[in-house]
Order: structure tokens, then sequence, then C-alpha cells
């Protein structure tokens, strides 16, 4: 089965993160007031509370900081086993990790922590990403 | 009227506990909410007509065709009449629903309450209760992106095992540990002993965590009568008081998080149950937490201060947490011995401490116990609450 996002709320930038994501990079918010980074699916800053945000686009590359290497999936991701979810910190920003699918890792020696990696795409796997 | 704190106007206590067995049973959703609520009915010593209201606690009710399982249960039990309130958290759900009965008795609505909490999931396979439980994970970052529950937890484990001085082994002996516990508990899931290699030598799930690392798929159900302290007088001497209630949120994935190797909504849900008790993690005799994962119960353990950041592993390996070690965890067996029906995980944390306390543990029994703790969290720890129990 595919997983697909609702559409239903017109308000949500899930559809721009995703555009974003597509061509590699992550669409974050920054608070007018305080200038604290968010995800861009964000309504409410979460350190002052004020929901006045300029866009902020970030290229999709940084470190891997934990990664688990998927072995028994859930439904739709069977025939990508073995693979790799992962928690990346961006370069260059504080305050904002993103996560994603990282395909064709077997085992732990093909993924150290703090490998580098790149967001390479957007599809029914989520944010794919590669080694840089 | 004893006050425990200025807002309350009642003293609460839990009076009566039941639990179904955990593990594959064959009867529907509503028939073991209904089981396990009858035992705390007739643990409690009370007639179905003195309950004024229900809490009932499930997650995946649409996949066993029941949900708004609340008047289903009350209707059963001959009081279609009073009001219930059917309560979802994830794996959390059981403690939320508890705390919701603690309040409203706390506050004089209602002098004696029924909570139950259940799960009827395994007949759906493995592959979809791992796909219906990615559903509790912050699904536009996590489950659509292919993380499974073992995988976030694996996560938080690798994470752990880099920052800290700790190994898989130490992982497995939380394993070995509970499996030793629930041996002693006949309504546990899995009793069977098992070994630090029987651990190390599993199937990978989500590496590092293997299938041993992780708690089973279950069916269950658990119930507790809920009353203020005349009631509880008034019916049985077998009554235990809630003297802690605290409930605290984190960031739903775990990227918004700034630590991966604690629980932030367990931080805040034990200052809170700890500051309403009066006491600190010192005076905790044992302690029910959630080990949905070995990683889980270590990173816990800590969240709770029975040990400094970083130690839990340690503790574990060293055997404090042990049966009658310098503080049991998990008497019971916990969720990866005795099981986790998720929705009734929570309350079963609380019908534990209710035998501990009145001296129904049988073998499993925490010696000279006085002050037991229940941690139960939902997802990732994306909602917590714990609570603290005296015995009388």
């Amino acid at each position: 089965m595919l997983f697909t996002s609702s559409k239903v709320c017109k308000l949500s930038a899930k559809s721009e993160f995703i555009v974003n994501a597509k061509a590699g990079n992550i669409l974050a918010r920054k608070c007018m007031t305080c200038g604290e980074l968010h995800l861009a699916t964000v309504y409410f800053c979460k350190k002052c509370g004020k929901k006045e945000f300029e866009d902020s686009i970030i290229e999709g590359k940084g470190k891997i900081v934990t990664y688990t290497i998927m072995t028994i999936p859930p439904a739709g991701f069977e025939e990508f086993v073995p693979y790799a979810w992962v928690v990346m910190e961006l370069d260059g920003v504080t305050g904002i990790k993103i996560s994603g699918f990282l395909p064709h890792i077997a085992k732990p020696e093909d993924l150290l922590i703090g490998t580098r990696a790149k967001i390479v795409g957007f599809d029914e796997r989520g944010i794919i990403l590669v080694k840089q | 009227m004893e006050q425990v704190s200025n807002f309350f106007v009642e003293s609460v206590c839990v009076l009566g506990a039941g639990s179904t067995k955990y593990g594959k049973l064959d009867d529907s959703i509503s028939d073991i909410a209904i089981q396990a609520s009858v035992d705390a009915i007739e643990s409690a010593g009370i007639e179905p007509k003195e309950i004024k209201a229900g809490y009932i606690s499930n997650v995946f009710g649409v996949a066993d065709k029941q949900v708004h399982l609340g008047p289903v249960v009350m209707s059963n039990l001959g009081i279609s009449e009073r009001p219930s309130l059917s309560i979802e958290s994830a794996c959390g759900s059981g403690s939320v629903s508890f705390r919701e009965a603690f309040a409203n008795v706390a506050a004089g609505f209602y002098d004696a309450v029924l909570v139950t909490g259940v799960e009827k999931v395994t007949h759906t396979g493995t592959e979809w209760t791992t796909t219906y439980f990615s559903y509790c994970s912050d699904f536009f970052y996590e489950g659509q992106n292919g993380a499974s529950f073992p995988g976030l937890f694996a996560s938080m484990a690798r994470a752990y095992l880099n920052e800290f001085n700790a190994t898989e082994e130490d992982l497995a002996s939380v394993a070995v540990k509970n499996h030793d516990n629930g041996l002693h508990n006949p309504k546990a899931h899995l009793r069977k002993k098992i070994t630090i290699d029987d651990v190390m030598n599993s199937a990978v799930v989500a590496s590092p965590l293997k299938l041993y690392d992780c708690c089973p798929f279950s069916d269950g159900a658990s119930s507790l009568i809920v009353c203020n302290e005349n009631f509880a007088k008034d019916h049985s001497k077998d009554y235990i008081k809630v003297i802690g209630s605290g409930r605290g949120g984190s960031p739903a994935a775990l990227q918004g998080r700034e630590h991966l190797t604690t629980i932030p909504s367990t931080k805040i849900a034990a200052a809170d149950a700890y500051k309403m008790a009066g006491i600190t993690s010192k005076d905790v005799d044992f302690a029910e937490v959630h080990d949905c994962f070995t990683v889980a119960e270590v990173v816990d353990t800590e969240d709770l201060g029975f040990f400094e950041k970083g130690k839990g592993a340690e503790a574990a390996r060293q055997g404090e947490t042990k049966l009658n070690g310098s503080i049991s965890i998990n008497p019971s067996g916990g969720l990866k011995s005795k099981g986790h029906p998720i929705g009734a995980t929570g309350v079963g944390q609380i019908v534990e401490v209710f035998d501990q306390l009145t001296g129904k543990a049988g073998e499993r029994t925490v010696t000279n116990a006085k002050i037991g703790l229940t941690q139960n969290f939902g997802a990732t720890g994306a909602s917590c609450a714990v609570h603290i129990f005296q015995s009388v």
C-alpha cells in the first residue's frame, strides 16, 4: 500500500515541504520575533509562542546522529529491506534535525554515527537520503 | 477528610484490581475488557451499581471491530446509565485513563469509578501490528519514512551506546531480569527463563535491537476500582493510596528532541508526581516502568532519578534493578515478559502495585515495600504519566 498525506488542510506546509525535499532542501521557518528555527510544519514558535515566520531554505546536508537498520519493516517497505532510518543534524543550523530513509544499508559498519549524508528526494518512503 | 493538595477535596485510593492473562487471547476485545472489569469489581468487594463512571483506554479497537468501548463495558456490567470516557494515548493510554479517574475522584465528582484498559491486536499478524503501531509515531516524519517502533527505540539505543559506557549485553541484562520476574507472574505473556546469549543470538529486528530486546505484541485487559478514602474504608482493608500523579509531554518526533537518550515527558511527569507526593526517588521501594524495549527501561530508570544519566545500563548489569535489589524494577516482569497490550499496560502496572502493596504478589513480592511508582508513556515518550502509591 502507499502512504499518502492528507490534503484537506489548505494551511498545511507539508506539500511545500515535500517540494523542497524533492530538490534536496529542507523548508524551515524562522521566527520573526526571536529567530528560533523550526521545520516548516510548525504553526507557533516553540520558544516565544509567536506565529509570524519567514521561510528559510536549508541545504539538506549534514551528519548522521543516530540510526537503525530495519529488518522487520512496516507495510509498504518490504521490498526495501534492509534499509536505514536515520536522524540527521543539518549543517550550519542549530535547533533542528530531520529524519529520513537511507536505502541499501545492511550492517552497522556501513553507516557509522557521524557519517555525512544528503537529501536526494522525497517519495512514498518519505525523505530519501544518501551518504555524501 | 484529608487533603492531598490545595486543589483536591478527596484523597484517592485504589480499592480493587484485576487482569486477564496477557498474551494471545481468543475472546473479543469487549469480552476481555469486561472480564478484567468483573475481576476488579470482585476484588474490591463492591456491586457494579456503586460505580459512578468508567474510564476505558484502548488504541486499536478498530482492528477488532469495536471502538467507543466505554458504553459497551458499562452496559455489560448492568450500568448503562453511567457515563464513560473512551481514551487513546498510544501505549500510554492506560495511565492517562487512570489520571482522569484520579482527577475526577480527587475533585469530588464521583466517589468510585472503574478504570479498564484493553487491547486486542495479535490476530492482525506481525506486519500489520507493526504498521498500526507506526501510526503512533509523528507519522509524517517517522512512520512514513519507514520507521517502526523497534526502529525508533533502536535509534535511541544506538545513541545511548554511542554516548555512554554501555554495551548491547547490558541492554540484554534488562530482558533477562524481566523474564526472571515474569516467571513468577501467572498472568505474564512470556514465562520463559532466558540468558544474555539468548538475547544476543536472537534475530535482529532493528539494529541494535534484537527480538529479545523487544516486548511482545499482546492481547489483554486490566482493570481498577478507584475511589475516595471514605468509600475505600467502608468496603475493604485492602486498598492503597494514590499520593502522586504527574503528566508530561515531549516533542512528538525524536528529531525534535535536543537529546536522544532521555525522555523529557518522563522527567516532567516524575517531577510533578514526586512534588505532589512530597518524596524523592530515594523513597521509592519499587517501580513498574515502561520497558517496551530494553533500552527504554535503562533510560526510564535514569529519567525517574533512580540512577545518574548514563549509569542505568551499568546498574542493570550489576543487578541493582533485580527483584529486591537496591530498587526493584518491574517485579511483574514488565512489558518485556508480562506483555504489552498497549491500551491496558498503564492500568496493568497499577494492578501490580496494588498486588505488591496488599500482599498478593506471591513469589515476586518486593520485601517490606511501602511506596510503589508507575511510569507509562505513549509512543517514544511523546506523552507520559507517572503515579506514586503508598500502602495503608
